[in-house]
C-alpha cells in the first residue's frame, strides 16, 4: 500500500511537469491552429540553457529567468520566420514545419552542447527525501511541483487579468472577431510561441534536475502528446488533467508492470494506453468534438 | 496505334489510352533509355563508394514509397513508418537465421527471396493492425497513433524482445553466404545495387499499376473527400486498412532489402527521425511516385555533398567532423522548412514545369 501510495505522489509530481509543458501546447493550438510536435525538443532546449547559465555561477532561480527571457525571444523568432507564413496550410504543411524545426533545434543542441548526460552540480535541491505521515517525498519532485505549480497559476492569471491574455482568448474564441475588435492576430500568435517556449523551457529544466540533462529530456517533453490527447486538444483544464494522469500512468506502468513486461515498459506505457484510448474518445475528455459536413 | 509523339493540343479520345503506360513511343524510349542507365551505365561508371550511395537512396526510395502511398494517396498522415520496415527487416532476418529450412531450398540459394515476401507480409499485416485506429480517427489523432505504432515496435518490442533472441544483446549480424539469391550471393555493393534496382523497379511498377485500378481511384476519393468517397460507395474503413496493407508491404520489402545491404542489424537503425525523415523526403520530392523518388535522390545528395564539403573544413574545425550527424539532423530540418514554405509541391511539380515547358513548346500560351 505504501509502495502504491509513493508512485500516485511521485506520478503527480512530475505530472505537475507535464502539464506545465501541455498548457504551451494548448495554447499554440487554441490561439494559431498549430500542432506542435516540437514540444521535446522546447524542453530540452530549456534544460540545456539552464544547467548552461547554472554551470557558469548563476544562481538557479536566475538561470530559470534567463532562459525564460530566451525563451520569449527564440519563441518570436520561430513564429515570425517559419510559422507565420504558413498561417491557412494544410495541416501536414504545419506539422512538418515544426517536426523540421525539432530537428534543426536538436541538431543545434546536440552540436552545442554533446550528448553526454549533465547534471546540476552542485545539486540544487537536497538528495534526502521528506516524510509526510508515511509518505517519502523526494525533494527534487516536490519543489519541481510547486515551482511548476506557480508557474502554471501565473499563466493561467495571465490569461485571465491582463489585457494581452484577454485578447490571446479573443482570438482562440473567434479570430476573426477578435481582428475586428482590434486585436493583432500576429501579436497572439507570437505571444502564444513565446509562452510555449517559456512553459517547456522551464518544464525541461525541471526534467533535468530530477534525471540529469540529456537527449532523453527531448522524448519527456513529447508525452504532452498522450496527455493534451487525453484531456482535449483545446482545453487548459484538460492540459492540467492529462499531464497529472500521464504522469500517474507512466509510474505505475513502472511499478506494477515492469514485472510482467521487463524493459522500457514506463517509456512507452503513455503511447501504448493513448492508441488505445483514440480508438474510444477521439475527442479526449474535454475536446470540442468536430462534427463533419460535407 | 502509338503514336511518335504527342503534339501539343491533341488529347487522347479514350479514357484507357489517357492512363496507358506506353502514350507515345517517346515516353516508351525514355523510359527504356533510363532503365539502360540505371541498369547498365551506372554499375559501369560509379565507384564503389558512389554505388553505396545509389543503394541508400534506393533504401530511402522504397521506404518513401510505402509513405507516398499513405499520405500521398490516401490523407493518412504518418509519423510511424520505420516501424513497417523494422518488422520487415527483423522477419527477413529472423527468417534466415533461425527458420528451419528444407535442405533443398538453402541449396537453391530461395530462402533470402521468400523472406523477402514474408518480411512484406508481415509487414504488411503489422501495418494494419496498427492502421485499425484510421476506421475511427483521422488528422492529427491518427499521426498520433502512427507514433504510438513507432515507440511500441521498435522501442519497446524490438528492442526489449525480438533484439534478445539468440541471447546476444542489441544487434544481429548476418554471417556472409546467407543472404543468396539463387547462384548470386550477395556480397558486394554491385550486387546489392542490382537488387535495389530490381526490387525498386518492380515496387514501382506495382504501385504504378495499382493506381490506376478501381483501388487506386478509391484512395485518391478518400484523400480528397473522405466523405463524399463514402456516398459514392467506396467502403472506406476496408480501402483505409488495404491502404495500410500495401504500405506496409513496401516497407517490408525496403526492411528486407536494408538486411542484404548492411548484414546487419539492430533497432538504432529504425529511429522515430527516420519515420520522419520518410515524410520529409515525400514533402521535398512532391505528388507522386516520381516525387517520392525525387526526394530521396536530393535528400541523401544533399547530405553527402555536405560531408564532402565538411571533410576539407574539418582540418579547420574539428567539431563539425565529429559532430557531423548533427548537422545532417541541422541540415534537414531547414531543408523541410525551406520546403514548405518556399516550395510546397516540391520537386515533382518543378520537373512537371520543365516538362510542360517543352511539352508546349513553342506556343506555351
Amino acid at each position: 500500500m505504501e509502495l502504491f501510495f509513493m508512485t500516485l505522489t511521485t506520478g503527480i509530481m512530475v505530472g505537475g511537469i507535464y502539464a506545465l509543458v501541455a498548457l504551451g501546447w494548448v495554447l499554440i493550438y487554441k490561439c494559431s491552429g498549430v500542432l506542435n510536435l516540437a514540444m521535446g525538443e522546447l524542453t530540452l532546449f530549456g534544460a540545456y540553457v539552464t544547467i548552461y547559465f547554472y554551470a557558469m555561477g548563476v544562481p538557479f532561480v536566475v538561470s530559470i529567468l534567463f532562459t525564460l527571457v530566451i525563451g520569449i525571444i527564440l519563441g518570436i523568432l520561430v513564429e515570425r520566420i517559419f510559422l507565420d507564413k504558413l498561417i491557412g496550410e494544410p495541416i501536414l504543411a504545419v506539422i512538418m514545419v515544426t517536426v523540421g524545426l525539432s530537428f534543426f533545434f536538436k541538431g543545434l543542441i546536440e552540436f552545442i552542447w554533446g550528448t553526454d548526460t549533465r547534471v546540476f552540480t552542485p545539486a540544487i535541491f537536497s538528495l534526502k527525501p521528506f516524510t509526510v505521515g508515511f509518505l517519502k517525498i523526494s525533494t527534487v519532485y516536490f519543489w519541481s511541483f510547486v515551482l511548476a505549480i506557480v508557474l502554471f497559476l501565473v499563466f493561467v492569471a495571465f490569461f485571465k487579468y491582463t489585457r494581452w491574455g484577454l485578447s490571446m482568448q479573443a482570438t482562440a474564441d473567434d479570430e476573426t472577431a477578435a481582428l475586428s475588435l482590434g486585436v493583432s492576430a500576429r501579436f497572439v500568435y507570437a505571444a502564444s510561441w513565446a509562452i510555449a517556449f517559456m512553459a517547456a523551457g522551464v518544464g525541461g529544466a525541471l526534467l533535468g534536475n530530477i534525471n540529469g540533462v540529456n537527449i532523453s529530456i527531448g522524448y519527456l517533453g513529447l508525452l504532452v502528446l498522450p496527455a493534451v490527447v487525453l484531456g482535449g486538444l483545446n482545453s487548459v483544464p484538460g492540459a492540467v488533467v492529462g499531464g497529472i494522469t500521464i504522469g500517474v500512468l507512466q509510474n505505475f506502468a513502472g511499478t506494477y508492470l515492469d514485472a510482467f513486461f521487463p524493459g522500457g515498459v514506463k517509456e512507452i506505457f503513455p503511447f501504448a494506453f493513448m492508441a488505445v484510448f483514440l480508438l474510444f474518445m477521439p475527442y479526449g475528455f474535454w475536446g470540442w468534438v468536430k462534427i463533419e459536413r460535407m | 496505334m502509338t503514336r511518335g509523339w504527342l503534339p501539343c493540343g491533341d488529347y487522347h479520345q479514350e479514357y484507357a489510352k489517357d492512363h496507358g503506360w506506353w502514350q507515345t513511343n517517346v515516353i516508351k524510349g525514355k523510359m527504356i533509355l533510363l532503365l539502360l542507365i540505371v541498369s547498365v551505365g551506372f554499375p559501369l561508371s560509379l565507384g564503389e563508394y558512389w554505388l553505396g550511395v545509389a543503394n541508400m537512396i534506393g533504401y530511402t526510395a522504397l521506404g518513401a514509397l510505402g509513405v507516398q502511398l499513405l499520405i500521398g494517396y490516401a490523407g493518412l498522415i504518418t509519423l510511424g513508418h520505420a516501424a513497417f520496415i523494422a518488422v520487415g527487416a527483423y522477419t527477413s532476418t529472423l527468417l534466415i537465421l533461425r527458420f528451419p529450412w528444407p535442405q533443398f531450398i538453402i541449396s537453391w540459394g530461395l530462402g533470402y527471396p521468400i523472406s523477402i515476401i514474408i518480411a512484406a507480409i508481415v509487414a504488411g499485416l503489422w501495418s494494419v493492425l496498427f492502421g485499425l485506429p484510421s476506421a475511427r480517427v483521422k488528422g492529427f489523432y491518427l499521426i498520433l497513433t502512427t507514433m504510438a505504432a513507432q515507440f511500441i515496435t521498435v522501442d519497446f518490442i524490438l528492442t526489449q524482445y525480438i533484439s534478445r533472441i539468440g541471447g546476444r544483446g542489441q544487434a544481429f549480424s548476418l554471417p556472409p553466404g546467407t543472404i543468396k539469391i539463387g547462384p548470386w550471393l550477395i556480397d558486394s555493393d554491385l550486387k546489392v545495387y542490382f537488387l535495389m534496382i530490381t526490387l525498386l523497379t518492380l515496387t514501382v511498377m506495382f504501385m504504378c499499376n495499382l493506381l490506376r485500378t478501381r483501388v487506386g481511384r478509391a484512395w485518391v476519393a478518400i484523400r480528397d473527400n473522405d466523405i463524399a468517397a463514402e456516398t459514392l460507395g467506396i467502403n472506406i474503413v476496408w480501402y483505409k486498412l488495404l491502404n495500410f496493407f500495401v504500405a506496409g508491404f513496401i516497407g517490408g520489402i525496403a526492411g528486407a532489402f536494408w538486411v542484404a545491404n548492411l548484414a546487419a542489424l539492430s533497432p538504432e537503425h529504425f529511429p522515430w527521425s527516420w519515420s520522419l525523415w520518410l515524410v520529409g523526403v515525400i514533402l521535398i520530392g512532391g505528388a507522386g511516385i516520381d516525387g517520392a523518388i525525387f526526394g530521396s535522390i536530393f535528400m541523401v545528395m544533399v547530405m553527402e555533398i555536405l560531408q564532402i564539403i565538411a571533410i576539407p573544413l574539418s582540418e579547420y574545425w574539428p567539431i563539425v567532423f565529429v559532430n557531423f550527424a548533427y548537422i545532417k539532423d541541422m541540415a534537414f530540418g531547414l531543408a523541410i522548412c525551406a520546403f514548405l514554405i518556399y516550395e510546397p509541391r516540391g520537386l515533382s511539380y518543378r520537373w512537371w514545369q520543365v516538362k510542360n515547358y517543352f511539352n508546349l513548346w513553342p506556343f506555351s500560351y
